[in-house]
């Protein structure tokens, strides 16, 4: 039998029995939402993890710091310097897509009136756009910069005009980032025998604010910083604590353990790795730790979060998984009812030359059709809860947690999912539908035609 | 060679612990184009003889030989195609799917030989009109009279022009005009296309249509008559 002529066969075979059929359906698109809405409940909280996690940092970046270890300590032979042949051992690590070693300064910096502390990181120049840096204004540095440098979106904020007699308790407005493009930014050091040296820095681009990771910090080219490094350094220590100012949020980084130790200058003070992906990323991180780094990336903490979404999706998945067992269950019932009915019918279609294999495909088909229809029409009811959680459930929850108008999306279904859906309902009806096939085709014509 | 041969067929069924002999050695020799008509009571095995000659029942023993082939030592799937291509059957109670339309229904065959719908509905046609339904060929059985239902089924039995059509009491429930009509038809059908048509009833008003009468009393061929009336 020819495929078109099987499935209007299957099709108007269905649709003698409306109300039955309807019924049978009904139950796969209970069983396919019920499956679909549990999924996407379990994929939604992942999505919107990662999401909230992505706005903190980059899940396809690590920061790789040197480990420290004080000296007579257990382990000191096993420290891992960032030099220059541990950056090039990094950058032979599978997945890794680029990598920059980055040295940090910090030091007290003038923009007209305004002054304040900020942090000064140099990074090669050529590998900004790779590791995921994305200018909002202005531009990112390029190789033939200089005293050029970028600033994060923040920064603006950590610097203030100290004749300004606003209180302190209360929090600042926050300022305007652009008031930063193409001015001169002063940037004063000092090494630890006093000796001062003001730097010009000419801010070139503003670095968009959809990661806080760098929003506080001021990027610049390494060989410049490298320079200011070590200057800092003569005097064997390093650059002077940073006041911490009340009502300020200033990041704060800490200050190196091996302040002890003389530093040298050609160690880095950390490297930044991108690399292909989150997967990656976590297995990178853990091969860096394996080899004696410190490695810390945010795909870390998503690790936890996933096991519990899985446990999550794997309850809920199993509750929709037996309610299309039921569904199931009922398309095989109406499907022998169906035989019992038709006995007669499949008998003349055998006389007249049905063969074994018609017989099955016809009911096959019938039992499939079932499963399809029940499955697509799931699929669109599902999108509909699905909407629904997400504007009022969601929009509840996001209110509470990020303020009005923030919507939480708790049910997300990808497309994956909804091939998937269908993909299953169809193999569910078609396995239903199996055994009453198997039925039909031992069914004798002979008798049949006697009885039925 | 003739077309259709039964040697020394047996069929035997059991019914609870008992055994009944429906066909009891039965020889029968059916040439190409001929009508033959089986007259005997009910319970005498003539509906059995019909079924294990088109294949629909094996035989306790014996041989059932179409155009040279064992039909009884076929497998399934083989002996579907034979009746897909040669085969026409009539039935008493006409037989038709109620859910399909008189020429969805004539179609049936077709549709199981893979014939694009084009076609089929093309050559359906032309059976119905044969049979003079090309009037009804948009009704569901249930909306047409017994006669016309037994056209129909005649329609279908003819439409992929088989060799042979098996016919079981296909004017059992007809009336005697009615009986008088379709015979004349079918008649005059098989003969026009050279047919070979098995026909079998317990009215000797419709076997005497046919070219030869065989009796059958207890699973057994007891005589033979020449018939061939005809109605011209």
């Amino acid at each position: 039998m020819k495929s078109y002529d099987l499935l209007s066969l299957a099709y108007r075979n269905l649709w003698r029995r409306k109300g039955r059929t309807i019924l049978t359906v009904l139950g796969v698109v209970i069983g396919t939402t019920a499956i679909v809405v549990m999924l996407s409940l379990g994929i939604g909280l992942v999505d919107s993890q990662k999401k909230q996690m992505e706005q903190w940092g980059s899940l396809n970046m690590i920061r790789v710091h040197q480990s420290y270890s004080f000296p007579g300590e257990p382990g000191e032979e096993q420290q891992r310097l960032l030099t220059d042949e541990a950056i090039e051992e990094i950058k032979a690590i599978e997945g890794v897509v680029a990598v920059s070693p980055a040295y940090e300064v910090s030091g007290e910096a003038k923009l007209g009136k305004k002054v304040g502390y900020i942090q000064l990181v140099g990074i090669d120049p050529a590998m900004m756009e790779m590791l995921e840096f994305k200018a909002a204004h202005g531009r990112l540095l390029t190789a033939g910069d200089k005293f050029n440098v970028v600033a994060g979106s923040w920064v603006i904020n950590n610097l203030w005009d100290p004749n300004d007699t606003l209180d302190r308790w209360e929090e600042p407005p926050q300022g305007d980032p652009l008031e930063l493009l193409n001015k001169r930014l002063s940037l004063t050091l000092m090494n630890a025998r006093q000796q001062k040296r003001i730097y010009s820095l000419n801010v070139v681009g503003i670095l968009s604010d959809d990661s806080m990771e760098n929003a506080n910090t001021v990027f610049g080219p390494l060989a410049e910083i490298k320079k200011m490094r070590a200057f800092v350094e003569q005097g064997g220590q390093s650059s002077p604590d940073i006041p911490v100012f009340p009502g300020v949020d200033v990041e704060v980084k800490e200050p190196p353990r091996s302040r002890q130790r003389q530093q040298q200058v050609d160690q880095y003070s950390f490297a930044l790795v991108r690399t292909a992906d989150v997967a990656l990323t976590r297995s990178i991180s853990q091969e860096l730790r394996d080899r004696g780094f410190n490695a810390y990336s945010m795909a870390d903490s998503l690790e936890g979060i996933e096991d519990v979404a899985r446990q999550m999706q794997a309850v809920l998945g199993g509750i929709g998984a037996i309610t299309l067992l039921v569904a199931a269950i009922g398309i095989t019932n109406t499907m022998v009812m169906s035989i019992y009915e038709r006995t007669r019918e499949i008998a003349i279609m055998k006389v007249v030359g049905a063969s074994f294999a018609d017989i099955r495909t016809m009911f096959l088909a019938e039992s499939s059709l079932i499963g399809i229809i029940g499955g697509i029409i799931g699929i669109g009811l599902s999108y509909l809860i699905s909407y629904l959680l997400n504007t009022y459930i969601g929009a509840a929850i996001g209110a509470g947690m990020g303020g009005e108008g923030t919507v939480l999306q708790v049910s997300l279904i990808p497309p994956w999912l909804v091939f998937f859906a269908v993909a299953f309902s169809m193999a569910i009806g078609l396995i239903s539908g199996l055994y009453p096939a198997n039925r039909a085709i031992r069914l004798d014509p002979i008798t049949a035609m006697r009885h039925g | 060679m003739p077309l259709l041969e039964l040697r020394n067929v047996v069929k035997k069924y059991r019914v609870g612990r008992e055994v009944i002999t429906a066909l009891n050695g039965v020889d029968l020799a059916v040439e190409a184009g001929e009508f033959i008509a089986i007259l005997g009571t009910s319970g005498s095995g003539k509906t059995t003889l019909l079924n294990v000659a088109a294949g629909l029942e094996k035989p306790t023993r014996g041989e059932v030989i179409f155009r040279g082939v064992v039909l009884n030592k076929l497998k399934e799937w083989q002996k579907v195609a034979f009746r897909r291509k040669q085969m026409g059957f009539i039935f008493q109670s006409y037989n038709l799917i109620p859910a399909l339309t008189a020429q969805e229904n004539v179609a049936m065959p077709l549709l199981f030989d893979n014939v694009p719908p084009r076609e089929r509905n093309r050559r359906a046609a032309k059976a119905l009109k044969h049979m003079g339904l090309q009037d009804r060929s948009k009704h569901k059985p249930t909306e047409m009279s017994g006669g016309q239902q037994q056209r129909v089924a005649i329609a279908r039995a003819l439409v992929h022009q088989p060799r042979i059509i098996f016919a079981d009491e296909l004017t059992g429930n007809l009336d005697s005009q009615t009986t008088y009509e379709i015979m004349c038809s079918l008649q005059a059908t098989v003969r026009e296309q050279g047919q070979t048509l098995l026909l079998v009833t317990h009215d000797r008003d419709v076997a005497r249509f046919a070219d030869r009468i065989i009796f059958m009393v207890d699973g057994k061929i007891v005589s033979e008559e020449r018939g061939g009336f005809n109605h011209v």
